[in-house]
């Protein structure tokens, strides 16, 4: 019995990092895309860093450029 | 909402004083040039909200560079409700010339007298009233850095910014005053706005206002034909500016008291008698350069061990302690080890490793007992942490990096780098202003290839775009601290990893400034563009800003590591345990992945390099580091990153599981390990350094360079990067192999240099370009 349910939460923990992971990664992809989408570049090097103050990322600026 | 605008000459105070009225952390630093697109932010202690805009600083309103076209626009075509002028009353007449400017458009101003502060220290005095009277503008006296004044500042701006208010000029009263007014009746009439400063900039014969306006043009030279001047010899906008600094000096001048000085240099002049000396100036920029990365890189505090060593028969004092506990052991191993007394910025990696360690071992152990499968188990130490870690254990140390090059920047010093560099960078075809971008690539190549805006010619512009990634920045530092960390362990060349860094990134500035050469001789030829620049006072480097910079920096650390590392570690590992046929496999198995199969099959290319099949081992094993050089175009802290899952992921393949596990997670352990595993050679890993150092930076740089190009450029320039990386690399693989190849290079090259000098006399040309005007001549 309680082999058999230390294999279950054994398993258990497998699954819940399998999701973990494949949840990071997702996020990561998706994260990516929205920034894209939002018109922010992806950078990510800190906006108060950037010398451009991140025209490149503003949607706003970037129309302004075209 | 009300919308003011910041304008003013650089390096006036601009961005700090946007810092204090809208609580941004926008960078700052001590040199010209450092804001290159406009910022927005808001004002909120008025009783309406107040939209405040930051602009690229400029010395007049006829523009060269499009940092500066910006600026010209926004208070143009804009119409701000209110322009806020940024006078350095350090410097009060020349930044007055803008102002002179800006008074012609029909816009409300207030002049704000920064750094107040900093002449009342000098002793000198400015009478704002008095200059108030003489300008006609409201005039406050404020320090953006201590924030004084700035209150009364938006007040006076909000009480201006309600009336209308039409554009005066200081050239009523001289000889072109009688041009400038017909032109401005003609503009009047055919209602364009702020006719003034349109008025004289046709005057001056601004190209934009020539292209403008062309019915007024012809006004314009029929009085220029009548007008006769023997000192400008018809240069109206020498004329113009000649006739507004005779104004400044008789009418504003008298507003300012100088003390009387008892010595006639200052402390910054005294210190730049030193740093920019003509012959001294260079060595002593390098001197800086080695302490700072000695101080980062090197386990062995000023040598000292070393120097002990040589008056005591090789053996230094230091030894690696043992106190019983293999965890105080690790502890005391963070300041103190055989290689001698550990230098801060190693002392900030250890300590950080030493966490990373009783984490990864805390993982570990918990995942053990909670009974998680082996493949999760693997999943979680040998990728996720793994690679996480990896990345995670240099953050100390780049930030420590990163801090001494913020002081170097905010005490003016960097300013003085270009400025003693111009000379140098001259001679092969850049001016020395290319140097700033340059050195921001030593951070992050994305705010470097923005700032290149400032550079005034195109070409100048292209070249630095194309040479920026050489710098190596802070995500590729890790790769040459592991690299170097693990040469000097395995094979002991005589040299410190400090050093050896040091040198690497020296190499990485002699490509840049080679490949400069290079471009200016082919396809990038022309005159260089004269570098003029206003050499910032020295100052003690603010605390504050400091702490922005590393903030932003850990910050964009923690993010990227937390996102696009962690996925493409879990994405690494599962492509080398799973085969196409979606088999897991065991860590054993790993020649069996799909990871390995794509890695081997570039393999080859990386042949000449030295880490493709250059050996047996190496053909079975060695495709991990073509994996790591493709996963560092996403973001290069991934080629650590994948050292360390794929060294794990050996480590257990080849029974030596657990060798990186607990108490070896510094990334040259990884190196290391990989170095026993594949039979890599010492050369092979330096080459393979030098190919990520040139190659094609991240894709987030790659985007922000093609947005820096002119059009069609950028695929031009991903060739450059790709034949320019592979071809060095294979060149110092060869000459580091076979030392005698050095002198087959080294004639090559002579060749080349050779030619170009002869082409240049006019003596010889191979090009079918010039075969063809010879023919068509003939």
């Amino acid at each position: 019995m309680l082999h058999s349910l230390l294999s279950a939460a054994g398993t258990a923990v497998s699954v819940v990092i399998a999701v973990i992971a494949a949840g990071l990664v997702v996020f990561a992809i998706v994260h990516h895309f929205v920034r894209k989408k939002q018109g922010k570049s992806g950078c990510d090097c800190g906006c108060s860093n950037c010398p451009g103050h991140c025209s490149s990322c503003l949607p706003e600026n970037k129309q302004e450029k075209k | 909402m009300l919308k003011f605008a910041l304008a003013g000459n650089p390096n006036s105070g601009k961005t700090t004083l946007f810092n204090a009225l809208t609580g941004s952390t926008a960078h700052v630093g001590n040199w010209p040039g450092v804001t290159v697109d406009k910022k927005e932010g808001t004002y909120k202690k008025l009783s309406v909200p107040v939209s405040i805009i930051d602009l690229p600083g400029i010395y007049s309103l006829s523009p060269y560079t499009p940092e500066e076209v910006i600026s010209r626009n926004f208070i143009i075509d804009e119409k701000p409700d209110c322009v806020i002028n940024i006078v350095d009353a350090t410097n009060l007449e020349r930044n007055l010339y803008l102002t002179t400017q800006i008074m012609e458009i029909d816009v409300p101003i207030v002049l704000a007298l920064n750094m107040m502060d900093a002449v009342k220290k000098a002793g000198d005095k400015i009478d704002a009233k008095k200059l108030e009277k003489e300008i006609g503008l409201p005039v406050v006296e404020i320090s953006a850095l201590k924030d004084e004044g700035i209150q009364e500042l938006m007040e006076r701006a909000y009480k201006a910014a309600q009336e209308k208010r039409e554009g005066t000029t200081v050239l009523k009263d001289s000889r072109l005053a009688h041009v400038v007014d017909d032109v401005k009746i003609a503009l009047k009439g055919k209602n364009v706005p702020s006719p003034l400063f349109h008025a004289v900039k046709l005057v001056e014969g601004d190209e934009l206002e020539v292209q403008n306006h062309p019915e007024e043009v012809a006004m314009v030279e029929e009085f220029k034909k009548q007008f006769s001047d023997d000192v400008f010899e018809g240069d109206f906008e020498a004329m113009v500016a000649d006739e507004r600094y005779k104004y400044i000096s008789a009418h504003f001048s008298g507003a300012v008291t100088r003390a009387a000085r008892t010595e006639k240099l200052t402390k910054s002049d005294k210190a730049d008698k030193v740093l920019t000396h003509r012959i001294w100036g260079i060595p002593i920029f390098l001197v800086i350069l080695f302490a700072i990365f000695h101080l980062t890189f090197s386990g062995d505090l000023l040598y000292m061990n070393t120097i002990a060593g040589w008056f005591n028969g090789g053996a230094g004092f230091a030894y690696d302690v043992d106190t019983g506990s293999e965890v105080l052991n690790s502890f005391v191993a963070v300041f103190f080890t055989a290689d001698g007394v550990s230098t801060p910025g190693a002392i900030v990696f250890n300590l950080m490793g030493f966490i990373c360690d009783q984490i990864g071992g805390g993982i570990a152990t918990g995942l053990e007992a909670a009974g998680a499968a082996e493949w999760a188990q693997g999943l979680v130490n040998d990728g996720i942490w793994a690679g996480l870690s990896g990345v995670l254990s240099f953050i100390p140390q780049i930030l420590f990096l990163f801090l001494l090059i913020s002081i170097l920047e905010d005490s003016g010093y960097m300013a003085r780098v270009a400025f003693i560099l111009d000379r140098a960078f001259r001679k092969f075809g850049l001016s020395g202003r290319a140097f700033i971008p340059m050195i921001m690539g030593f951070g992050c190549s994305v705010p470097a290839a923005i700032n290149t805006r400032t550079l005034v010619d195109e070409k100048e512009r292209v070249m630095t775009n194309r040479v920026i990634p050489f710098f190596t920045c802070g995500a590729k530092a890790p790769i040459l601290a592991a690299v170097c960390g693990a040469i000097v362990q395995v094979w002991n060349p005589g040299i410190d990893a400090g050093l050896m860094t040091f040198l690497l990134y020296v190499f990485g500035m002699a490509m840049a400034i080679v490949m400069v050469a290079f471009m200016r001789q082919t396809s990038m030829r022309g005159e260089v563009a004269p570098f003029i620049m206003e050499l910032p006072a020295y100052h003690a480097p603010q605390f504050h800003n400091l702490m922005v910079h590393l903030w932003d920096k850990l910050k964009h650390y923690i993010k990227k590591a937390f996102t696009i590392i962690v996925a493409s570690a879990i994405v690494i590992w599962f492509l080398s345990h799973f085969s196409w046929e979606w088999h897991y496999l065991a860590d054993e198995q790993m020649n069996e992945s799909i990871l390995h199969d794509i890695g081997s099959f570039v393999q080859w290319i990386c042949t000449p390099m030295g880490f493709g099949y250059n050996s047996p081992a190496m053909r079975e094993v060695g495709w991990v580091f073509v994996v790591a050089a493709v996963t560092g175009l996403i973001a290069k802290e991934n080629v650590i990153s994948t050292f360390f899952v794929l060294g794990n992921c050996i480590a257990a393949a080849s029974g030596a599981d657990g060798v990186l596990d607990e108490d070896t997670m510094e990334g040259w352990q990884a190196v290391s390990f990989l170095v026993s595993e594949t039979g890599i050679t010492w050369q092979g890993l330096i080459s393979f350094t030098v190919f990520n150092m040139l190659t094609v930076p991240c894709f987030a740089a790659a985007a922000t360079v093609k947005g820096e190009l002119p059009k069609g450029k950028f695929r031009y320039t991903v060739a450059f990067w790709l034949l320019t990386s592979y071809i060095t690399a294979s060149l110092v693989f060869v000459i580091l192999s076979w030392w005698w190849t050095v002198f087959i290079v080294a004639a090559a090259a002579a060749l080349v240099i050779a030619y170009f000098i002869l082409r240049n006399r006019g003596k010889i040309n191979l090009s079918r370009k010039h075969k063809k005007e010879v023919q068509k001549r003939e």
